[in-house]
């Protein structure tokens, strides 16, 4: 029987040993340029930014992949092994930053250290502080880079496309420094500005008809405070009062928010696919006559669905909402 | 099949062309090291429920530690002598039995945590995510040292400690008469175990690392009788379900941590199965095995 043992011991000697008396050198991925010949591959961390990278890139000067799948969410991600290899072999990574991607923070921070370029564009744009906003506030915080300060900023600035527009030079910088060609990106940088300015006239005029008082929204956790903030909504308050959805509700904040929500009349709350909505949905009960409606809020839909790109994800969201409002 | 068939692209090829697999499995490995190490006393002296309570325990102590700012580690090491403070009042004021005192304690510091966790706005639950799974796809070359320094520390002292160690597990009363102070150096040794758990967050994570402190350590005990086997054959045991684990979950995209847990209690069970089976077999001197002290 104790021959088993050496037998077991030897086999994974032999394994190692054979890794370290290997002749090759040793091909160390750091700055890898990946993918085929002159295509740089670049990856995002959400499927919002990789829509947004791809179009920078002029949908076809760079290969990009995303980490975090679609329906996947980004506050609770954990990244695997093969991911962090995918991340290691990148040109560029795009990052949104500002704590949302919590459980990948570590392993872009290692990559980067390892040479790869990272683009935060939370870094880019005006944001919102997180917690209980009240969107009259407009203190037009400057972007401030404080990762250390693990989510006081709300980071889910995609919810604007003009502060979309505002992170999109910077992509560019990013995909330039991959070695794409300067003037193309300016170009496609361009149109695609356009595409979002008619995006956010788009969504101006399919929120012009709710009236100001019923613009009034109850989340399940803080994502909305930045569409909030461009289309003149009021954000009455949310179950986890956290933009991390990792946090917990508490029973008197529920209170709060029912009594406020029988006091204001709303007639729908917003819960998100990617999270149990089952505090949303015991509130709702609780208040009766409100529906919820579910929102894709952290993710874009599978290919082939009708909120597969950024533009029209932003567009079907903000129709949803809007809709559930004018009840 | 292919770790049969493919032998090189699928047991060496990820580490020699990866520097972060080298990295991690070298986070994993000193991560052994030290578990198995402390972990085989633990095992021995049927300290296992405090294992695990400690591995939890110190989750209040992060938390803390990392709200006010200062380093983890200190936080963790500080929760973990105060519930060994509290199961040791516990037992001196009251009749009942150890596991019981650690069972209170245990949930009752697992709470805690939960408890300031969630009184804190910002969000530093992510980071709690990662203390309790582990990050090692992060490992980076300051978690290294520190694993590196924490792995012979703990050998210093199981090395300097051992024959304190070897007595009171073996005879206690006589360990006190040899002047051995067996209540100090069993404080030592809680002192080791805080130590190999605060070390191994990164690798495997706090959840999780108790599969790492009791399973490799179990199992060498069915193989081998003396202590030093024991420590050895524990950390040779460790290694290969280190390397398994992370190489399966390379190939088939699991969680690295938990893949690596699971490597080694199956690898315990396997161990298990062949030393039954062979003590089954009619007409081998198969007489169950007695860790000696010899």
């Amino acid at each position: 029987m104790r021959q088993r043992v050496p037998l077991l011991v030897a086999a994974a000697a032999l394994a190692l040993a054979a890794c370290g008396s290997d002749g090759e050198p040793t091909t160390d991925d750091a700055t890898g340029s990946g993918g085929d010949a002159g295509t740089p591959s670049v990856v995002s961390t959400t499927t919002m930014w990789a829509d947004i990278t791809r179009n920078v890139a002029c949908d076809g000067l760079a290969e990009v992949t995303t980490v975090i799948p679609a329906g996947g969410d980004p506050h609770s991600f954990e990244p695997s092994l093969r991911d962090r290899e995918t991340m290691g072999n990148a040109a560029l990574i795009v990052a949104n930053g500002l704590g949302l991607e919590e459980s990948l923070e570590d392993t872009i921070d290692a990559v980067e250290a390892d040479g790869v370029a990272v683009v935060r564009v939370g870094e880019f744009v005006d944001t919102l502080p997180a917690g209980d906003v009240d969107h009259d506030d407009e203190t037009g915080d400057t972007a401030n880079d404080d990762h250390d300060d693990h989510g006081s900023e709300d980071p889910h600035i995609w919810f604007d496309p003009t502060r979309v527009a505002a992170t999109l030079p910077a992509i560019a910088d990013g995909l330039a420094g991959a070695g794409i060609d300067r003037a193309a990106l300016d170009a496609c940088v361009a149109e695609y500005s356009d595409a979002l300015t008619a995006l956010d006239d788009e969504i101006s005029a399919i929120v012009e008809p709710l009236p100001v008082g019923d613009r009034l929204l109850v989340t399940n956790h803080d994502s909305l405070s930045y569409f909030a903030d461009r289309y003149g909504f009021t954000i009455l308050g949310s179950v986890i009062p956290s933009p991390s959805s990792l946090a917990a509700t508490s029973p008197a904040d529920l209170e709060a928010l029912a009594a406020l929500i029988t006091e204001t009349g709303v007639p729908a709350i917003f819960a998100e696919t990617q999270h149990s909505s089952s505090d949303t949905e015991a509130l709702a009960d609780r208040v009766g006559d409100v529906e919820v409606v579910t929102l894709q809020t952290d993710t874009l839909g599978e290919p082939g669905s009708d909120t597969d790109t950024y533009v029209r994800w932003l567009a079907v969201t903000a129709r949803s909402i809007v809709d559930a409002l004018s009840r | 099949m292919e770790f049969l068939t493919d032998p090189w692209n699928w047991w060496i090829a990820p580490f020699a062309d990866n520097a972060f697999m080298r990295d991690a499995l070298l986070a994993g490995l000193l991560t052994v090291v030290t578990t198995s190490i402390v972990g085989t006393w633990v095992v021995l002296r049927g300290m296992s429920f405090l294992g695990d309570a400690l591995a939890h325990g110190v989750l209040p102590g992060i938390a803390i530690a990392f709200i006010i700012g200062i380093d983890t580690s200190i936080g963790a090491l500080v929760a973990a002598g105060v519930m060994v403070l509290g199961i040791t009042l516990i037992r001196r004021h009251s009749p009942l039995p150890e596991d019981t005192s650690i069972g209170v304690l245990f949930v009752g510091f697992l709470a805690l945590a939960v408890v300031i966790m969630s009184t804190q706005q910002a969000s530093y639950v992510g980071d709690l995510n990662r203390f309790l799974f582990g990050s090692i796809t992060g490992v980076d070359s300051g978690d290294l040292q520190r694993q590196a320094i924490t792995a012979v520390v703990t050998l210093v002292g199981v090395v300097v400690l051992y024959r304190a160690f070897l007595v009171m597990t073996f005879d206690a009363s006589l360990a006190s008469m040899l002047g051995l102070r067996p209540a100090l150096a069993q404080a030592a040794l809680l002192v080791l175990v805080a130590l190999s758990i605060v070390a191994s967050f990164q690798s495997v994570g706090n959840l999780l690392v108790f599969a790492f402190l009791v399973a490799p350590p179990a199992a060498a005990t069915l193989v081998a009788r003396r202590v030093p086997a024991i420590m050895v054959v524990s950390v040779l045991f460790g290694v290969v379900a280190t390397v398994v684990g992370i190489l399966i979950s390379y190939h088939h995209d699991s969680a690295t941590s938990a893949t690596m847990a699971l490597c080694s209690v199956v690898l315990f069970f396997v161990v298990l199965t062949v030393t039954a089976t062979r003590r089954a077999i009619p007409g081998r001197q198969g007489a169950a095995k007695t860790v000696s002290s010899a």
